[in-house]
C-alpha cells in the first residue's frame, strides 16, 4: 500500500527495526557509561601506556617459559582428557545409539554445561580444591566435554542407519558397533573438533591462570598488580607466541592427516 | 545345512492398515528363492523378519539346525538373537560397510558377533582369522583390494565385498535385500552368478525388483502383494502372474523381463 | 600389486599398542609436570562434597531483592549488545580491506590481516587489563575489550566469507560501469548477508559469556558480582547469581535461535 511513494510496508521493515536498534544502542551507552571523550582520553592514555610497556624485560625471557610450558601443558591434559570424555558422553546422547530418555538426560546435562562459562567453573572448583593446575585442567575438561559432546553426538547422528544395521545383523553388540562402525566414521570429525578445542584451550589457560591456576596468565597478572609493566610485556609476547604457535601447529597436523585422506 | 519355516507372521500399522498379513512359507538348504513384489508390498518387512530386525505382531520364524535344534527369531531374548544373527548373512542394498575401513577389515567384522567383545575391542582380529577373510575374498575375486578403503569401491565391489562378509560368516542362512538394484546389468549378473553357487549348502533367500534376474538364477519364487503371499513356484512366471504381481509397475518390468533372457540364453549361466 | 601392503592385524595391534603407551606416557608426564593427580579427583573429593554444601540452598531472595544485582545483569547485557554491535561493525570494515577479492591494495591487506592476527591471539585478560589502566575499571572497560576480541574473532572469519563469495555478479556489475563500492554493496553484500548475520547473532551469544567473565576482572556486570560474592565466602549469594548467569545464556540462546531463524528466512525471501 503505497502512499506518494512512502510505503509502510517498508518502513516496518527496515525503519523500524534500525530505529529500535539506535534507541538500545543509546540507552545500552548511557547505562555502561559510555562517553566519547573519556574514550579519547582513553585511547590517548592506552596508546601512550602500550608505548610505555615497550622494550620488555628480555632478561625476564628466561623465567618465564616454565610458565609457558606450564599453560600449554595443561590445555593439553584439558582437551585430552576432554576430548575422550566428550566421546562416552556422545554415544549416550546420540539417537540411533541410546534410549531416547538417556539422551535427554545426557544431552541435557551437555548443555548446561555449556550455559556455564569456564571462568565461573573455574572459581567454584578453586573455592573446592585451592589454587594450582587441577582446578583449571577439570575446567577444561569440562568445558571440552560440552562442546565436543554435542558436535560429536550430532556427527554421529548422521551416520547412516543401514550401516549400523548391518552390524548389528552380524550379531555385533553395542560396544562393537561402537568400536567398529562408528569411531572409524568420526574419526577426521575427532581430530578436527579436538585440534579447534585446543586453540581455545590455550587461550582459556592462559585466562585461567590468571585466577589462580598458575602458568603465563599468572605472570602476566602479578606483573602488572605489581606494576612492572615491562615484564608484563614479555609476558604478553609470550602469550602472543604461544597461541600463533599453536595455531600453526595445529594447521600443520590438519595437513598432514588430509593428506592421509587423499586416499578416501 | 538347515531350514527356515516362517508361520503366520502379520504386522499391522497402529492405524489398522495391514504391512504384513499372515505370511508362511519355509526354505531348505539348496534353495534360492527369490521374493519378488510391487514397491511397498511388504517385502523388505518380510526380510526383516527373518533375522529379527523387525518383529511381527504375530506368528514365528523358526530357524532349523543340523540335528533338529530350533529357535523362534521372532521370541528371541537379546542375547539369543545376537547368536543366532552370528550365523545369519545379510547383504543390504545401500552401502553398508564401513567406509573408512579397509576391505579386509569389513570382511572381519562378519565374525564380530563370534568373538567376544573384550577381545574384539582390546585387541583385534587374530592373523589367523585374516588368512579366512583373505580366503573369503578370493570367492568373490577381490584379494587385490584387500588394503584399499571401501570408499574408494565402485558399487558393484562394494557388493561383492559385503557378500564376502557374509560368506566369512559361516553362515547357515543367506539373506538379500534388493542386492543389485543399485548396480548396471553386467555387474548385476556378476554378484548373481556368485550368490547362486552359495546356496548349495545353505538356504538364500533375496528380494529382488527383477523377475528376469530370479528367473534365471533363482529356483523358486515367492511373490508377495499387499502384505499376503500370492504365488509360491517356479522362477518362470507367466504374462498373467506378472500383471497381478506388479500391476501399474508392469510396463517397465514387461520390457526387461521379454527383452533380457534372449541375451542371457546365450551365456553360460 | 595391492596385497603387499597388506597390514596383518597381529602388526596392527603392535602399532596402536605402542602409540597408545606413547600417548600416555606423554599425558602422565604433562601431568607431573604441573602437579596434577587425576585421581586425585575422587580422593579428594570431599572438598567439592563440603563446597556443594555450603553452596546449595540458593540464596534467591537475598540477591534477587537487591537492586544492584538487577543493574549489573542490565550492564552486562548492555556490554554484549555494543561489544558485538560496534566489534562486528569493525570486523565488518575490516573484512572488506583485508579481503583479496574486494581490496586491491596488498600491503593494506597484508598489514590488516597481521592486525586481525595479533587481536585474535591477544587473549581477552590482556584486553582488559589494558583497557582497566585506559579508562578506569567498569563496563566501559569491557565494552572495549569486548569489541577488540570480536573484531579479533570474527575479522578473519569474516574476510574468509567475504573472498568465498561469488565473483560472476562483482564482474557483471563492474562491466556496466559502477564503481567498487557499488559493487560491494550490490554483488558481495547480498550473498554474504546471511552468513554475517548469522555470524553475529553467534558473536553475541559468545560475548555475553565473555562478558560475564571479564567482569571478574573488573570488567562490571555480574561477573564482578560473582566474584565479589565468591571473595567474601558468601557461597549461597554465588550460587543464586550462578543460577542467573545460567538463565541468561540460556535464555538468550533461544532468543537468538529464533531471531536466527526469522531473519534468514526473510532475507532469503528478498
Amino acid at each position: 500500500m503505497t502512499i506518494n511513494g512512502f510505503s509502510l510496508k517498508r518502513y516496518r521493515r527496515t525503519v523500524l527495526p534500525l530505529g529500535l536498534l539506535l534507541l538500545v544502542t543509546v540507552l545500552a551507552c548511557l547505562d555502561c557509561g559510555v562517553s566519547i571523550s573519556q574514550l579519547w582520553e582513553g585511547m590517548v592514555k592506552g596508546f601512550s601506556f602500550l608505548a610505555y610497556m615497550f622494550p620488555p624485560d628480555w632478561s625476564a625471557f628466561g623465567e618465564m617459559l616454565q610458565p609457558v610450558l606450564e599453560s600449554i601443558v595443561i590445555a593439553v591434559l584439558g582437551t585430552s582428557f576432554g576430548t575422550f570424555l566428550s566421546l562416552i558422553f556422545a554415544v549416550f546422547a546420540a539417537s540411533n545409539l541410546t534410549h531416547p530418555w538417556i539422551r535427554q538426560i545426557t544431552r541435557f546435562l551437555i548443555g548446561f554445561e555449556r550455559s556455564i562459562p569456564e571462568i565461573i567453573i573455574l572459581l567454584i572448583l578453586v573455592a573446592a580444591f585451592g589454587l594450582g593446575a587441577m582446578p583449571a585442567i577439570i575446567a577444561l575438561t569440562l568445558g571440552c566435554i560440552g562442546m565436543l559432546g554435542k558436535l560429536l553426538a550430532d556427527t554421529i547422528e548422521e551416520i547412516d542407519s543401514v550401516m549400523l544395521d548391518s552390524m548389528t545383523s552380524v550379531g555385533a553388540n553395542k560396544l562393537q558397533v561402537v568400536f567398529y562402525g562408528i569411531l572409524p566414521q568420526i574419526l577426521p570429525n575427532l581430530v578436527t573438533y579436538a585440534l579447534f578445542r585446543l586453540e581455545i584451550n590455550i587461550r582459556l589457560s592462559v585466562i585461567l591462570g590468571a585466577v589462580g591456576a598458575g602458568g603465563i596468565g599468572y605472570e602476566l597478572e602479578y606483573a602488572f598488580n605489581m606494576l612492572n609493566y615491562h615484564r608484563a610485556m614479555t609476558a604478553f609476547l609470550l602469550i602472543l607466541l604461544m597461541v600463533l604457535g599453536t595455531e600453526q601447529v595445529s594447521n600443520l597436523v590438519k595437513k598432514r592427516i588430509k593428506g592421509r585422506e587423499v586416499l578416501l | 545345512m538347515c531350514s527356515i519355516e516362517v508361520n503366520h507372521i502379520s504386522k499391522k500399522l497402529p492405524d489398522g492398515r495391514k504391512l504384513l498379513d499372515d505370511i508362511s512359507f519355509w526354505v531348505n538348504k539348496g534353495e534360492f528363492v527369490g521374493i519378488l513384489g510391487a514397491s511397498g508390498a511388504g517385502k523388505t518387512l518380510t526380510l526383516r523378519c527373518l533375522n529379527g530386525l523387525l518383529r511381527p505382531d504375530s506368528g514365528s520364524v523358526l530357524i532349523r539346525e543340523e540335528g533338529g535344534a530350533e529357535q523362534d527369531i521372532c521370541r528371541a531374548g537379546k542375547k539369543e538373537l545376537r547368536k543366532i544373527r552370528q550365523k545369519i548373512g545379510v547383504i543390504f542394498q545401500g552401502y553398508h560397510l564401513v567406509k573408512r575401513l579397509t576391505v579386509l577389515e569389513n570382511v572381519l567384522i562378519g565374525r564380530l558377533g563370534q568373538i567376544g567383545s573384550i577381545r574384539s575391542i582390546l585387541y583385534g582380529f587374530t592373523d589367523g582369522e585374516a588368512e579366512e577373510a583373505l580366503l573369503a575374498l578370493e570367492k568373490v575375486k577381490l584379494t587385490s583390494h584387500a588394503s584399499a578403503r571401501t570408499g574408494s569401491l565402485s558399487g558393484g565391489e562394494l557388493q561383492r565385498v559385503a557378500i564376502a562378509r557374509a560368506i566369512f560368516q559361516s553362515p547357515t542362512l543367506l539373506l538379500a535385500d534388493e542386492p543389485i538394484s543399485n548396480l548396471d546389468p553386467s555387474n548385476a549378473k556378476v554378484i548373481m552368478k556368485i550368490i547362486k553357487p552359495l546356496s548349495e549348502n545353505l538356504p538364500v533367500i533375496g528380494v529382488f525388483h527383477q523377475p528376469e534376474m530370479t528367473a534365471h538364477y533363482c529356483t523358486r519364487v515367492i511373490a508377495i502383494k499387499e502384505g499376503r503371499v500370492i504365488y509360491d513356484g517356479s522362477p518362470h512366471l507367466s504374462n498373467d502372474l506378472l500383471v497381478e504381481i506388479y500391476g501399474d509397475e508392469l510396463k517397465q518390468i514387461e520390457i526387461s523381463y521379454h527383452s533380457l533372457p534372449s541375451s542371457l540364453v546365450n551365456e553360460q549361466v | 600389486m595391492r596385497a603387499s601392503k597388506l597390514i596383518l592385524p597381529s602388526i596392527r595391534f603392535r602399532y596402536r599398542l605402542t602409540y597408545l603407551i606413547a600417548a600416555l606416557t606423554v599425558l602422565g608426564a604433562g601431568c607431573m609436570f604441573v602437579g596434577f593427580n587425576p585421581l586425585g579427583f575422587f580422593t579428594e573429593f570431599h572438598y567439592v562434597r563440603d563446597l556443594l554444601g555450603e553452596m546449595l540452598m540458593p540464596e534467591f531472595s537475598q540477591v534477587f531483592s537487591n537492586p544492584t544485582v538487577w543493574g549489573s545483569v542490565l550492564q552486562t547485557l548492555s556490554m554484549a549488545f555494543l561489544g558485538t554491535l560496534f566489534g562486528c561493525l569493525a570486523a565488518l570494515v575490516l573484512a572488506f580491506c583485508a579481503a583479496s577479492n574486494v581490496m586491491p591494495v596488498k600491503w593494506v591487506r597484508i598489514s590488516i590481516r597481521a592486525l586481525l592476527a595479533i587481536t585474535r591471539a591477544t587473549p581477552g585478560l590482556v584486553m582488559i587489563l589494558i583497557f582497566v589502566i585506559a579508562v578506569g575499571l567498569g563496563a566501559f572497560a569491557g565494552i572495549l575489550s569486548l569489541i577488540f576480541i570480536t573484531v579479533g574473532t570474527f575479522g578473519k572469519l569474516f574476510a574468509e566469507i567475504i573472498e568465498l563469495s561469488d565473483y560472476a555478479p562483482g564482474e557483471a556489475i563492474y562491466s556496466v560501469g559502477a564503481k567498487r563500492v557499488q559493487v560491494i554493496w550490490f554483488a558481495v553484500l547480498p550473498q554474504t548477508l546471511p552468513s554475517f548475520i548469522a555470524n553475529m547473532l553467534y558473536a553475541f551469544d559468545i560475548n555475553l559469556r565473555t562478558a560475564i567473565s571479564l567482569g571478574i576482572f573488573g570488567g562490571g556486570g555480574i561477573g564482578l558480582q560473582l566474584n565479589m560474592a565468591i571473595k567474601v565466602l558468601r557461597y549461597k549469594d554465588a550460587t543464586a547469581l550462578i543460577c542467573l548467569v545460567i538463565v541468561l545464556v540460556v535464555l538468550f540462546e533461544k532468543i537468538s535461535d529464533y531471531f536466527r531463524k526469522r531473519i534468514l528466512h526473510s532475507v532469503s525471501l528478498h
